[in-house]
């Protein structure tokens, strides 16, 4: 499984970029992994606003359908049309093709409640242990 | 010993009942409830279909409108169910649970043990798919039309169908077992892309089929509490929802189930 170290990540296994206000987020490689086989995803439609710690969106896999978590506050300013067309790059290009939605940050202070790669990886460790 | 909440066995009309389970899903964000094994059953037939499935493509709503049969959108994923002759059960524990996982597969494999449980308990022998198909079939839009791993089995054939959804480390699964089983009306009620009642017949059972009319509801309700009690060691109260539930039931009954932009519409979309 990869962690890119220039990403930043929640506790609810999405990954954020950020790029000045913007920050662009999609779902861990642990995530897709422990989802397994995705079959739909359903996003707030842009100009929607979303809060950190709040849903901005619903996934199915064969296994389960769970709630999207943001990582941040702001409004969606883009969202990712190619999943419409091929759902399954969620789970072979997490990381890159397979982004969700772009958010124009409303408090960038919150990116401080984020982990980094190191911590993430550390955290996932922990989750597992739980099990 | 571990005490855990059962609500009992009730008929409620679908929209009631997926209140009422996301009402406990939603409530205990802090984990400060036990788990909560609820039972229930339908006041008529109903057809409940998986939260991204899409109702005019996937069910038959003419024809489920004029039997009167409602139709409803879960909150768990899956296929459609049509329900009225199973019993339904939904269970709301944390995924930190010590009895749970956070792998979902892992999860599915245990309530299917406690289901088994009572299952035996009741002259049924149920067995779990342990290499079920991984990959969704072409059966269309039925969800006994396909076995997934760690399901049940009874002679060889689908018996109980299970869907779970999670957020925030809760999760909230639903299951049907069939009490009795017309392939005649799901094929009716459900697009089941040209699978013919004898086909399903073939590859779905009942608890009357297995046992004939030897267990009664209630029975069958004590059964499967005791199997959980007994695999999982822990001790079903029976209770009711708190007042908390209480509340978001009825929030999510008038705004989110009665209404038919969440049943016939699709979820996040629309704005729940």
């Amino acid at each position: 499984m990869s962690f890119p170290n220039d990403l930043l990540y929640s506790r609810e296994h999405t990954w954020v970029r950020v790029d000045g206000d913007t920050a662009t987020v999609g779902i861990t490689d642990y995530a897709q992994d422990k989802l397994g086989e995705i079959l739909s995803v359903e996003l707030f439609p842009e100009d929607s606003s979303i809060e950190q710690g709040e849903p901005f969106g619903v996934i199915e896999s064969l296994k389960v359908t769970t709630e999207l978590i943001s990582p941040v506050s702001g409004e969606i300013i883009s969202v990712n049309e190619d999943l419409a067309d091929d759902v399954g790059i969620l789970n072979s290009d997490s990381y890159d093709t397979g982004w969700m939605i772009a958010v124009d940050i409303r408090d960038l202070g919150e990116l401080d409640n984020l982990l980094n790669a190191e911590e993430y990886v550390d955290y996932v460790e922990e989750y597992e242990e739980v099990d | 010993m571990e005490k855990w909440r059962l609500i009992p066995f009730k008929h409620f009309d679908p929209f009631e009942n997926m209140a009422i389970d996301e009402a406990i899903f939603r409530a205990d964000r802090q984990g400060e409830m036990p788990p909560t094994l609820r039972l229930y059953g339908w006041k008529k037939p109903a057809v409940s279909m998986g939260y991204f499935q899409n109702a005019e493509r996937e069910i038959n709503c003419e024809y489920c409108r004029d039997r009167g049969i409602d139709i409803v959108r879960r909150p768990t994923g899956g296929l459609a169910v049509l329900h009225g002759n199973d019993l339904t059960y939904s269970l709301v524990a944390g995924e930190n649970s010590p009895h749970f996982s956070s792998d979902i597969i892992e999860t599915y494999r245990i309530i299917s043990e406690c289901i088994i449980s009572g299952l035996d308990k009741s002259g049924v022998k149920a067995e779990m798919v342990e290499k079920g198909r991984i990959e969704r079939g072409p059966a269309g839009a039925f969800c006994f039309a396909t076995s997934y791993r760690n399901e049940l089995l009874v002679d060889g054939k689908k018996v109980c169908g299970s869907a779970q959804v999670r957020a925030r480390d809760m999760f909230l699964q639903h299951g049907s077992l069939l009490i009795d089983f017309d392939p005649a009306a799901v094929c009716a009620a459900i697009m089941t892309k040209g699978m013919k009642a004898g086909t399903l017949e073939a590859s779905v059972t009942s608890i009357r089929k297995s046992v004939g009319d030897n267990v009664g509801i209630g029975t069958l309700c004590r059964n499967i509490a005791a199997g959980f009690e007994e695999v999982l060691n822990i001790h079903l109260i029976e209770g009711s929802l708190s007042p908390e539930e209480e509340t978001l039931r009825n929030g999510l009954l008038e705004n989110k189930y009665r209404n038919v932009r969440w049943n016939m519409g699709r979820g996040a979309k629309s704005g729940y």
